[in-house]
């Protein structure tokens, strides 16, 4: 093979990073690889923490009317069970696959950005200690995973346990955007020549939709907790009735976050599943296309089902049957996929390997919490179910048996690459089936317990016939379930000291990663294959009979992308998907009927005159950058820093409009105008602030010479942030000053 | 009024309308020299929807007396006739249309801001009324709504294959389209103020009102709530299908040559 790529050399970075020795090392790393299994441990870990709570809740519900939990801690524990599974195991453990096998998939050399994926990483962990944190705090936060208000509110849940569940959901939030942001411009800008978008492997294809997911759905959930916190911590109100807010607002705003969750959960491992299948049927997948576009299909959708979750508010007819035809809709998608998985395996030569197992487990249960799923789509039949251990066996059924199922598909399909060592197989067996029955026997039951009438979130339950019997099955299920974790970790310890070496490619699979050697060089590859199709590594060896029979193509005409701007312009969406939330709950307290104290007090003229100086610091900094293309460095920083004094200006005419309602008595609890205009504003100018920074360092960088080579990415990437910023402040402005204020 | 009559004596029989469709259709015929494909079919069902969405108790219903049948009509105005229309146009390559010699008009951008727009203005509520009690404005609306909604579908489906966006650029299009007609769909399902007061204290004939207030039991406000709905849902599906079609056009599309084959000669 004399068609090879050389890998680009290593950037000072990875040098620097050499340095560090031992433990210090995996702290320091900014190694994809490395911070792919530091997720992946810590998630284990959570995954141990989150998992006795479960244990420790089915001890509680193995009889009736047991007093072995007070209700307080039930409710502490099934709150910390859903959080911790949710935020902190199943999204971190498919961002850690992806972390380190999307680079591998593609021939890059790292992520985009190694810095930035660190940091991603570190704030899993910060943001995991900071939620465990309020056990120490005065008791963890017991409203629920979705801290449904008001009870999430300072009346009902007083302890700081809700405070510390925000704090940390917006730590990890910051953390998975941050990484989507970086998963993307890898795949845009560093995939191997050859490796068009066409190609992609399906694992690294979802994730990519995913991120986009993430950019946009988390961004809902930060405005909502964001208003919550000002709520607690700044007595507002826009989530208590009693004081005029609305607590129907909150559930729009995290379900608007929550449906999309659902799918952030799932799609990586419809990935790892459409990966492990192929490569033990020995067939290609089935319908690659409708796989892929599917996956798009379910991302778009799952923007639009979000009300299914408040069939019982009462939201309207009208709205109930709308929603109940999208949410029917979103089966399509995945019914499709479910499909394509399937005539994969029809007339394949299957390799039962204990991955394999998992994943046609995965096919038949994810199908089943589908099609439970389904019936909640029936709005009848929600009202009816909803909030009984139907649900919770549904979703279960989604997130053990569906994404848990594909994670240790995962797992053992890729062990091999990470560490050089084969899993046991045998001892592999012996897991698989130990999780199979304990997952069963632990929420099969609960269909049926649901369909009586159960209810979850109540921590005891009365002695009715059959509940006791089905419930000590569903416990006795989960110990089962609780003990397979144990075989897997003595799996996995038994198999680093003594497994088979796995060599490159144990399973003769066909995506790049095995093409690297296991574990893969720090530098990942030494030579990359010629990537001529979707299986670089089958053509590698077949070239009698390649994938693709026509001529060998290729796309050159995407260029390289940089991906500085890649970058920038996601985490501009994401910001933008960030203040479209907010300016919706500004709309949303101002524009009605009800007396609004406080907004008679604003001055459109006199704001007007700094949003001028907003809008001319954008038109400086294009001048600047103008003035950079064209060499003129001097005009270049005449123009920077005319662009940070009218900066300066507006933040200096912002604090005076503060200073001037503060005088007058305003404050964020006074009314829900002014909760939301502090809101609004206030995290505006948060980040004016950031750029006003940005603009500094680019002044500092200036003034080092930085730019007089004519390098102009940086300035242009943090330009395209401060016209950003300038543009949401003209929404805000018509918004707040032209549009609502009552004359 | 029953369904039956309200079905079968609300059709307008706008002569100038028909002559309009049929006009249409035969010059439909002379640009495709007299054959018929499957193209055809997609021209012929958009001018069947536009005949239906002006011609059918749709239009008579959405003249101040359903604010969810105007939206209907609307929605069929703008996202279902144009597609189709263009969609049945031959594909051109070589001469321009009267498009091409304005550049602005042409920018992705600006034929985006019109399909968005064109929702977002005639919802504003003193258009919204105006258009529905004033049989003028509710033609230049009708005809603005159209005329947008070509715009914007234009460098989707337009039948000037070069100047269509490359599928994943498309794609971002479409989605970000969908979010801005979300917003107004959201907000109208949601206002609490009425967004076209006409169809609030309406003036038509009370028999109507008998069947659809006391009948359907379908109060103004359901009716608004009901509008927003077609407004926020129906129309993400339209774009998702166009999405989607995309996506088909993406894996289709022959790659380029590779710069250096494998080995010459080979054949499966």
């Amino acid at each position: 093979m004399n068609e090879t790529f050389a890998n680009p050399p290593s950037v000072e970075i990875f040098r620097a990073q050499k340095a560090a020795q031992g433990l210090f090392s995996w702290i320091a790393t900014v190694d994809h690889k490395r911070i792919g299994i530091l997720y992946l441990l810590t998630a284990f870990f959570f995954f141990g923490v989150g998992g006795l709570e479960a244990l420790v809740m089915r001890l509680q519900l193995a009889k009736p009317n047991n007093h072995l939990l007070s209700p307080d801690a039930y409710d502490q524990l099934f709150t910390m069970h859903g959080t911790t599974m949710i935020f902190l195991v199943v999204m971190p453990t498919l961002i850690g696959f992806a972390n380190y096998f999307v680079p591998l998939m593609i021939g890059a050399r790292d992520m985009a950005f190694p810095r930035l994926n660190a940091m991603g990483y570190w704030f899993f962990p910060f943001g995991g200690l900071l939620l465990h944190f309020s056990l120490l705090a005065g008791g963890a936060p017991s409203v629920g995973w979705f801290s449904y208000a008001p009870l999430s509110e300072t009346p009902f849940a007083s302890s700081p346990g809700v405070d510390y569940w925000i704090l940390a959901l917006f730590a990890l939030g910051i953390g998975s955007i941050s990484t989507s942001i970086n998963l993307i411009a890898t795949v845009l800008a560093l995939r191997a020549p050859g490796m068009s978008i066409r190609r992609l492997p399906l694992f690294t294809w979802m994730v990519f939709v995913n991120s986009f997911l993430l950019i946009m759905a988390m961004p809902a959930l930060n405005a909502a907790i964001i208003m919550l916190f000002i709520d607690r911590q700044l007595n507002a109100h826009f989530f208590l009735p009693s004081h005029g807010g609305s607590a129907i607002l909150w559930q729009h705003f995290f379900w608007t976050f929550g449906h999309p969750e659902v799918y952030i959960m799932v799609l990586p491992a419809f990935g790892i599943i459409s990966e492990v299948i192929p490569v033990f049927s020995r067939k290609p997948i089935f319908g690659y296309e409708f796989v892929a576009g599917s996956t798009v299909a379910i991302a778009l959708l799952s923007f639009g089902v979000w009300a299914h979750h408040m069939f019982a508010v009462g939201l309207g007819q009208p709205m109930d049957i709308f929603f109940a035809a999208t949410s029917m809709m979103i089966a399509v998608p995945t019914g499709v996929k479910v499909f394509n998985w399937s005539a994969t395996l029809w007339g394949g030569s299957i390799r039962l390997t204990t991955s394999m197992l998992f994943a046609v487990a995965f096919l038949l249960q994810f199908t089943l919490g589908g099609l439970s799923g389904v019936t909640f789509a029936v709005v009848p039949v929600d009202w009816q179910v909803t909030d009984t251990y139907y649900l919770v066996a549904h979703f279960h059924y989604v997130l053990f048996g569906g994404s848990l199922f594909g994670v240790f598909a995962g797992i053992y399909y890729w062990f091999s690459k990470m560490t050089g060592r084969l899993l046991s197989e045998s001892i592999g067996k012996v897991h698989f089936w130990l999780t199979v029955i304990g997952f069963n026997m632990a929420f099969f039951v609960q269909h049926f317990l649901g369909l009586m009438g159960m209810t979850r979130r109540v921590y005891t339950y009365p002695d009715f016939p059959g509940w006791g019997l089905l419930n000590l099955i569903s416990t006795i299920g989960a110990f089962i379930l609780g003990f397979s974790v144990l075989v897997l970790i003595w799996n996995i310890f038994v198999s680093l000291r003594r497994g088979a070496t796995a060599g490159d490619n144990p399973w003769n699979a066909w995506t790049l990663e095995w093409a690297a050697s296991s574990p893969p060089a720090e530098h990942n590859f030494d030579q990359l294959p010629p990537i001529h199709g979707r299986r670089p590594l089958w053509d590698l060896t077949h070239p009698e009979n390649p994938d693709e029979s026509e001529t060998f193509k290729k796309e050159s005409a995407e260029g390289k992308k940089d991906k500085n701007k890649i970058g920038m312009m996601c985490f501009i969406a994401s910001e933008a998907f960030f203040f479209i939330m907010l300016l919706i709950a500004y709309i949303f307290y101002n524009f009605s009927q009800h007396p609004n104290p406080g907004s008679e007090w604003l001055n459109p003229l006199k704001t007007g005159i700094f949003t001028f100086c907003l809008m001319a610091s954008s038109f400086t900094y294009w001048l600047a950058e103008k003035k950079l293309e064209s060499k003129n460095h001097k005009g270049f920083l005449v123009w920077l820093v005319a662009t940070l004094a009218f900066g300066g200006a507006f933040m200096t005419g912002q604090a005076m409009e503060y200073w001037e309602l503060f005088q007058k008595g305003l404050r964020a609890g006074t009314s829900l105008f002014s909760a939301s205009f502090f809101m609004v504003t206030g995290l505006h100018g948060l980040h004016v602030m950031i750029g006003l920074v940005a603009l500094l360092i680019v002044l500092a960088m200036a003034l080092a010479g930085d730019f007089k080579t004519g390098k102009i990415g940086t300035v242009k990437t943090i330009g395209l942030y401060w016209h950003f910023v300038d543009a949401v402040w003209i929404a805000v402005f018509t918004t707040i000053y032209l549009v609502g204020v009552r004359t | 009024m029953t369904i039956q009559q309200l079905l079968l004596s609300t059709w307008d029989w706008n002569s100038l309308l028909i002559a309009g469709c049929i006009a249409a259709l035969f010059f439909y015929a002379i640009l495709c020299g007299l054959k018929f494909s499957g193209k055809s079919v997609f021209f012929i069902t958009g001018v069947v929807l536009f005949f239906l969405a002006l011609d059918s108790p749709i239009n008579f219903l959405s003249k101040g007396i359903l604010f969810s049948a105007h939206m209907l009509q609307h929605l069929m105005l703008v996202l279902m006739v144009p597609p189709l229309i263009l969609l049945g146009l031959p594909n051109t390559r070589n001469h321009r249309d009267i498009l091409s010699y304005v550049p602005l008009v042409k920018h992705p951008l600006a034929a985006w801001l019109s399909g968005v727009g064109a929702m977002w203005f005639w919802h504003v509520p003193a258009f919204c009324d105006a258009a529905a009690s004033n049989e003028l404005i509710h033609t230049v609306q009708t005809f603005s709504l159209l005329f947008l909604g070509l715009l914007f579908w234009r460098p989707i489906v337009g039948p000037r294959v070069e100047e269509r966006l490359s599928p994943l650029i498309g794609i971002l299009y479409l989605f970000s389209a969908c979010i801005g007609c979300s917003l107004l769909g959201i907000w109208i399902t949601f206002a609490p103020v009425s967004v076209c007061p006409v169809f609030m204290n309406p003036t038509a004939s009370r028999g109507v009102f008998a069947m659809i207030r006391d009948d359907w039991g379908l109060t103004p406000a359901m009716d608004q709530q009901i509008g927003g709905l077609l407004m926020w849902v129906p129309p993400c599906f339209v774009y998702l299908g166009a999405i989607l079609i995309l996506l088909s056009r993406f894996y289709r599309q022959p790659e380029e040559v590779f710069p250096f084959p494998l080995k010459k000669g080979r054949k499966k």
